[in-house]
């Protein structure tokens, strides 16, 4: 919507209105950054001060006194990293397949993996757990990771599979009449063709599992284990909640998936609307 | 688009994928079914299930008002996000100033996990010291503080506003794509036919949106169903179960009562429920696989 002749007053409302949006979607941010630099005392008062009176570290020091916080962290980001390394890896190898190949019950077959992004979690935890305990998988970090990862499989390969449209075959025919085999084509020519796409469907299966509460709720429970987001919601089930502190650890938490998702948005919105803006 | 090749080689690619699949999603799903079944403990004749999980949802008021609590829930986060994600995707569409910047901080309450989006609202609706409660007072709005996650009435619509303000942007992302992606030119003549600004909307813009729209529908409904870590941390349910959504409730017969054929049940009928909305707009969308 270019080259229009907007009036004064429309160009008023429209800032007006993208000013309000910013303020409805940043006051919150804000209001965590503020209240992580206060003082106990501050935190707790009423009514609640925006800007701290006085600015203090010592929340973020107590984060970093109370053991935990740095554990948790680190498993957050082995458990994330593998799930997005093998659930991309996997995940590349099946969209080729079906980007590729015509084959007996292809449709079926990806009927199946679409549908099962329609089965909640909850319904899956509670067997998972039970097949976990039976093979004393519970309660390790290989046990979420499988399961993260397959929880973001079907993501993965509709988004890469969508990706490797959009190269044309005959670049494999290229490669395998100069005598790559079929592997050789796929791993040496179209991956690094499709670069920015894995990189995309990698982070987002990282974020995907950083965020997640639900299964590592379920599946761990030694302390040297839990995720970052495990254990913030622990500390929330405490007798008395230390909003200062809270938030800090709240905001450490969040810096990777605000970083990776401001890296990401593009590469994003093309895998989830790839086919459907095709003019 | 297709090589002509040996098909089996086809199933060497998919074969990791699928095999994690039936294992991890396919073979908890069965058990899941027939746990709910009650098969999982008739020792006595391998045949042996009842229907009584089922029979119990019936007769569990719980049940029913979480079923309330989830459909208000979905309904209206999902309403929400598609009204607010098309106005701001329209408004960032326009030429304006400062296009980066906007675009940036539309997107950034979708960065965010879910579980720590719950813990900031919890934050901000808490009596004494939040923020909302301190701009109201501070306004000689209110005398005493609301209660705003402890009070039966607004628990479920502060939920909602906290979820519909971490959501919306990945919606409006969808529709801003959708928006770039319609051929300049029939604004263009659409303009020269002295077409006013709402109809080349109505006529132009939402037409051709119309399958973006369906993409974004089925994705968010289908989030927003099994929406948990949010819910989870900002009222854990409560009060009573003015906010206890189903997946809550679910989690809650597993690992809090033990009660896996009940918690079974009430996760199946939720999953029948996703597929039956959500199925016919999921493969429609998908139509050019």
């Amino acid at each position: 919507m270019s080259k229009r002749n907007t009036s004064d007053l429309t160009r008023l409302l429209i800032y007006g209105a993208l000013i309000f949006i910013c303020v409805y979607n940043l006051a919150p941010f804000l209001w965590m950054i503020f209240s992580s630099l206060k003082t106990e005392a501050e935190v707790k008062s009423y009514p609640a001060t925006f800007l701290p009176h006085v600015v203090t570290l010592e929340p973020y020091a107590n984060i970093l006194v109370w053991g935990g916080f740095i554990t948790y962290f680190m498993n957050s980001a082995i458990i994330s990293f593998s799930t997005a390394f093998i659930s991309s890896f996997v995940g590349a190898l099946a969209g080729y397949g079906f980007s590729r190949y015509t084959f007996k019950g292809r449709t079926s077959l990806m009927t199946v993996f679409l549908a099962s992004q329609l089965l909640p979690g909850v319904l899956l935890v509670g067997p998972y757990f039970r097949m976990l305990t039976l093979i004393k998988l519970y309660d390790t970090r290989i046990g979420l990771i499988v399961a993260q990862t397959t929880i973001t499989l079907p993501f993965s390969v509709w988004m890469l599979k969508s990706f490797i449209d959009t190269v044309p075959v005959e670049i494999d025919q290229a490669a395998m009449v100069d005598g790559a085999s079929r592997w050789q084509a796929f791993f040496k020519v179209v991956l690094p063709l499709i670069a920015p796409g894995i990189v995309a469907t990698t982070i987002f299966a990282f974020l995907l599992a950083w965020g997640d509460l639900l299964w590592a709720l379920c599946l761990l429970s030694s302390p040297s284990l839990k995720t970052v987001t495990l254990g913030i919601t622990e500390l929330v089930g405490q007798f008395r909640i230390r909003w200062a502190e809270l938030m800090g650890a709240s905001i450490i938490a969040s810096l990777p998936c605000v970083i990776l998702y401001l890296f990401l948005q593009s590469a994003l919105t093309r895998g989830f609307t790839a086919g459907a803006v095709k003019q | 688009m297709r090589l002509r090749t040996k098909e089996y080689e086809a199933y060497l690619f998919i074969l990791p994928a699928l095999s994690m699949l039936i294992v991890i999603l396919g073979f908890p799903f069965v058990m899941a079914i027939l746990m709910s079944l009650n098969l999982a403990w008739v020792k006595s004749s391998l045949l042996g299930f009842t229907f009584e999980n089922y029979s119990r949802l019936f007769r569990d008021r719980v049940f029913y008002n979480d079923l309330i609590v989830t459909f208000s829930f979905v309904v209206s986060t999902v309403g929400f996000h598609l009204l607010l994600g098309l106005g701001v995707a329209l408004l960032l569409n326009m030429e304006i100033k400062a296009k980066r910047f906007f675009r940036v901080a539309a997107i950034l309450p979708w960065t965010i996990p879910d579980v720590i989006a719950g813990l900031i609202w919890r934050f901000m609706f808490d009596p004494l010291s939040g923020i909302i409660n301190s701009v109201l007072a501070r306004l000689n709005l209110i005398q005493l503080p609301i209660t705003w996650l402890s009070d039966a009435r607004l628990a479920l619509p502060s939920v909602v506003f906290a979820e519909v303000w971490r959501g919306y942007p990945f919606v409006m992302l969808l529709l801003l794509a959708g928006l770039q992606s319609i051929p300049q030119g029939l604004y263009e003549a659409a303009e020269i036919d002295g077409a006013s600004a709402w109809k080349r909307f109505w006529y132009i813009s939402l037409p051709n949106l119309s399958r973006i729209i369906m993409i974004a529908f089925t994705l968010d409904f289908i989030w927003e169903c099994r929406r948990f870590g949010l819910v989870y941390n900002m009222t854990g349910g409560n009060p009573g179960h003015a906010t206890e959504v189903l997946s809550l409730y679910v989690y809650k017969n597993y690992f809090v009562f033990f009660n896996f054929g009940y918690a079974a049940a009430i996760a199946v009928v939720l999953a029948l429920i996703m597929m039956l909305i959500s199925f016919p707009y999921l493969k429609a969308s998908m139509k050019e696989l």
